[in-house]
């Protein structure tokens, strides 16, 4: 598996720096150009999901427009979404409020 | 290595990388989907959608370069698990900027039929829309016959 890789992104404002134990969500979209077959490939590949997994995620952006993909550390969450984004999905990165 | 030789019609092609060079040219300073990122950091925003952009450039140059010299020879491209990743992504690239340029205003049940007959499309979208079917069929062919999800060779 591809692991998406993790970037060095610069030290955020003291006052707005998250906390460490806040819970990040990647989110990914529906969108209306990408066929199904691609977003379960890029969901295996970026994830390493099994094919049923990826399947129901991608089903998910479909029927519900949107699919929580992974949670937890900013760092990870947003290595997924620049790795989603290369491969044109609309993916999202969220604060977990109730996490 | 896994390896697809597709055949194809020249006459008919070549009217599409027209419209794939348009759209080519209109990416090379835009992603195809903006990015959004609860970041009020410039810097990191900036940094973040130039690393998209060199690759969406790289991605897109592979796919013209299958359409160079030899293949208005022989009319054939050649596509393996070398150069499959890339071209994926491409094409979904340029698909997104093709729907975004040229087929507003398309019904997405229109869109999302890969038989659908050219003849039901306005006419003057019909060469758009034919590239943008194009480039999904091309993205098929690559599903079903390469695997995009095979461990990376190592290099020689």
């Amino acid at each position: 598996m591809i692991v998406a890789e993790t970037r060095t992104r610069p030290k955020p404002e003291a006052a707005t720096a998250p906390q460490l134990a806040d819970v990040w969500r990647v989110v990914a979209l529906n969108d209306p150009v990408n066929r199904m077959s691609y977003v379960v490939m890029v969901l295996r590949r970026v994830f390493g999901f099994d094919e049923d997994t990826a399947r129901t995620h991608m089903l998910a952006m479909h029927e519900r427009g949107r699919s929580v993909l992974w949670s937890g550390t900013r760092e990870q969450a947003e290595a997924y979404v620049f790795a989603l984004q290369q491969w044109h999905l609309t993916a999202l990165l969220q604060l977990d409020e109730a996490g | 290595m896994k390896r697809v030789e597709i055949r194809l019609n020249i006459s008919a092609v070549a009217p599409l990388l027209d419209v794939i060079k348009q759209g080519a040219d209109g990416l090379k300073q835009e992603l195809a989907i903006k990015s959004a990122l609860p970041e009020n950091d410039r810097e990191f925003t900036d940094t973040w959608n130039q690393e998209l952009l060199a690759g969406q450039n790289s991605d897109i140059r592979e796919l013209l370069g299958l359409f160079g010299a030899d293949f208005f020879s022989d009319g054939v491209v050649a596509i393996d698990s070398n150069n499959c990743e890339s071209l994926l992504r491409a094409c979904s690239a340029l698909r997104f900027k093709i729907l975004d340029r040229w087929l507003q205003g398309l019904p997405d049940d229109l869109l999302e039929d890969e038989d659908a007959p050219v003849t039901t499309v306005p006419e003057a979208q019909r060469l758009p829309f034919a590239c943008y079917t194009f480039l999904d069929q091309l993205q098929k062919i690559m599903l079903e016959h390469l695997d995009p999800l095979a461990p990376d060779e190592p290099a020689e």
